[in-house]
């Protein structure tokens, strides 16, 4: 009697679907999610359990900072770096004391010059070398405007490597080892770029520097989740196809400038 | 369609029910029919079939080439099938017969997944009459190959339990909720990605989708996330969504797209594999900053 009593009682307080009562009896459903325990979520060396595996988890944090960096504020020097030259066409005594006396005269020029410009420039290009190597282009099997973009984007990272490190050594090295260079570096990039082959190089790094600008803008608007929509994505690869001819534009009106503004001081 | 045909639909045909097209023979629907018919070399209705041919997982892959007669509205996989029932190479040497694997004839299944004249498709929906006299077949790249054709396509069912692409429908708790409602919009656009068929076409296609990876580390491809994204918004899948994301936040997930997007344009059930990718590019943004700062 006592034990028909109990098993009414238990049967009464029994999920009343099959499903659940099946559920119950399983141990998967009862532990903890089996999911943070595999390994590729877990860092080596660290606890199984992670209360944040998303910012904690270096390589999350990684990607999205080159992706970050790459804009902000490598993209935004690069923007502004092209307005800036493009006054070379105002002649050597405006650039040299309007556009490199000034930038020279910035209050912690050494921070900004190393914390924000440098450092993560370099910090994108080391990475940028690794997803680099974790891929495998192929724009013949799959011509696709953007398949032929992602491989662009890589080729022209190559290509800027090698720009950057060359135009840097030109320039700014080049400025610190001799003063008199420094002094007049409108005179210095004039006679730079009157060798043909310079101006190509140039004209080159230039456009390959747009051109991954452009293009990182428009992906990184997808990573982030700026653009989500096939017709967003279409619709914003235009805007920043647009921002870098632009761009291209400026930079391409600065080379010109060199070489066509007056050299005189009262020009 | 072949082979299948017992005497009695033999007669039927014979008498005038059978092939609408009319211009189909009957012995077609015979073995031996089949034989004499496909392996005529004189016919100027034939193809040749360039094999990419590999006898175990790691022996080193071989061609060979096969002269077929085609008939209207055959596939790759009816060829296919037709091969098997004759594997002899142009050459006239009789071969084992190419091994591959086909199921549902209807592009359901994603079982048929090769590359064909270079480009990744399912075999049973691509028709002979959209291709060329030459047709060269090898197997899905980024899969191991088990034999000829035929791939190991494990990993994709084992990238789909990383990124938790299930729900769970019951445990511990009361069920006496009615069924869940969803706005009729959220429903056509979820229906999108419930078609995938894990084919593995996409991954075939990702230029960031290692062939060679360790499977804990290789980037997971777009399917899985197409899954993640549909999920994420199931009524009952969205109580699991912090863990999906945080599987997608790690080594291998969302950040290794290279927005190559091949994906989408290969895709044979048409799914916005890219538009799945932006949303979830969104959703680890701000579950990011929920883990930062605070949910």
């Amino acid at each position: 009697m006592l034990n028909n009593e109990i098993l009414s009682w238990r049967a009464a307080t029994r999920p009343r679907t099959g499903a659940a009562a099946i559920a119950v009896r399983s141990p998967v459903l009862l532990t903890s999610y089996p999911l943070l325990d595999t390994p590729h979520c877990k860092p080596s060396g660290r606890t199984s359990k992670l209360p944040m595996p998303s910012i904690n988890n270096p390589h999350f944090v990684l990607r999205r900072l080159h992706s970050l960096l790459g804009v902000v504020p490598v993209g935004a020097f690069l923007a502004f770096h092209l307005w800036e030259n493009s006054q070379s066409r105002f002649g050597a005594q405006h650039f040299n004391e309007a556009v490199v006396g000034a930038l020279a005269g910035l209050n912690y020029l050494p921070f900004i010059e190393i914390g924000l410009i440098a450092l993560p420039l370099l910090f994108h290009a080391v990475y940028g070398l690794v997803i680099i190597g974790g891929g495998r282009a192929e724009p013949l099997r799959y011509p696709y405007l953007r398949n032929r973009l992602y491989w662009l984007q890589r080729l022209s990272g190559i290509g800027l490597l090698v720009f950057i490190l060359v135009h840097v050594g030109m320039t700014r090295i080049a400025g610190l080892m001799d003063p008199a260079i420094h002094a007049d570096l409108f005179g210095h990039m004039r006679a730079a770029l009157s060798n043909p082959w310079v101006l190509g190089f140039y004209l080159l790094g230039l456009w390959l520097a747009v051109l991954h600008f452009a293009n990182g803008l428009a992906t990184a608007a997808i990573s982030w989740g700026l653009t989500t929509s096939a017709a967003a994505q279409r619709r914003f690869g235009r805007v920043c196809a647009g921002f870098g001819l632009l761009l291209g534009a400026i930079g391409t009106h600065g080379l010109a400038g060199y070489l066509i503004a007056p050299t005189g001081a009262g020009a | 369609m072949i082979g299948i045909a017992g005497s009695q639909q033999l007669d039927l045909r014979r008498v005038g029910t059978g092939y609408a097209g009319g211009t189909r023979d009957t012995r077609a629907s015979t073995r031996a029919g089949i034989e004499t018919q496909r392996q005529d070399p004189a016919d100027n209705q034939s193809v040749e079939l360039r094999v990419r041919r590999q006898d175990a997982p790691d022996a080193a892959p071989y061609w060979q080439t096969f002269r077929l007669r085609v008939r209207p509205g055959d596939n790759v996989v009816s060829v296919l099938r037709a091969l098997r029932l004759h594997p002899i190479t142009a050459d006239g040497e009789p071969v084992d017969p190419v091994a591959f694997e086909h199921n549902c004839m209807e592009e359901v299944c994603g079982a048929c997944a090769m590359l064909i004249d270079g480009a990744p498709r399912p075999a049973c929906s691509t028709l002979l009459a959209d291709l060329g006299t030459v047709i060269r077949l090898e197997p899905l790249p980024k899969f191991p190959v088990v034999r000829d054709l035929m791939v190991d396509r494990a990993r994709l069912f084992e990238r789909l339990s990383r990124v938790k692409a299930w729900v769970r429908l019951d445990g511990p708790w009361d069920t006496h909720e009615r069924a869940p409602r969803i706005a009729q919009r959220q429903w056509a656009t979820d229906y999108l990605y419930s078609r995938c068929m894990s084919c593995g076409i996409c991954l075939a296609a990702c230029p960031q989708v290692d062939g060679q990876a360790q499977d804990n580390n290789g980037f997971i491809g777009p399917a899985a996330l197409a899954q993640v994204r549909l999920l994420n918004a199931h009524p009952l899948g969205r109580y699991d969504k912090p863990e999906r994301l945080h599987a997608i936040m790690a080594q291998g997930g969302l950040t290794d797209c290279g927005n190559a997007q091949n994906c989408v344009r290969v895709c044979p059930k048409k799914i916005p594999l890219t538009t799945a990718i932006g949303e979830l590019g969104r959703q680890t943004t701000v579950q990011a900053l929920q883990d930062l700062f605070g949910a």
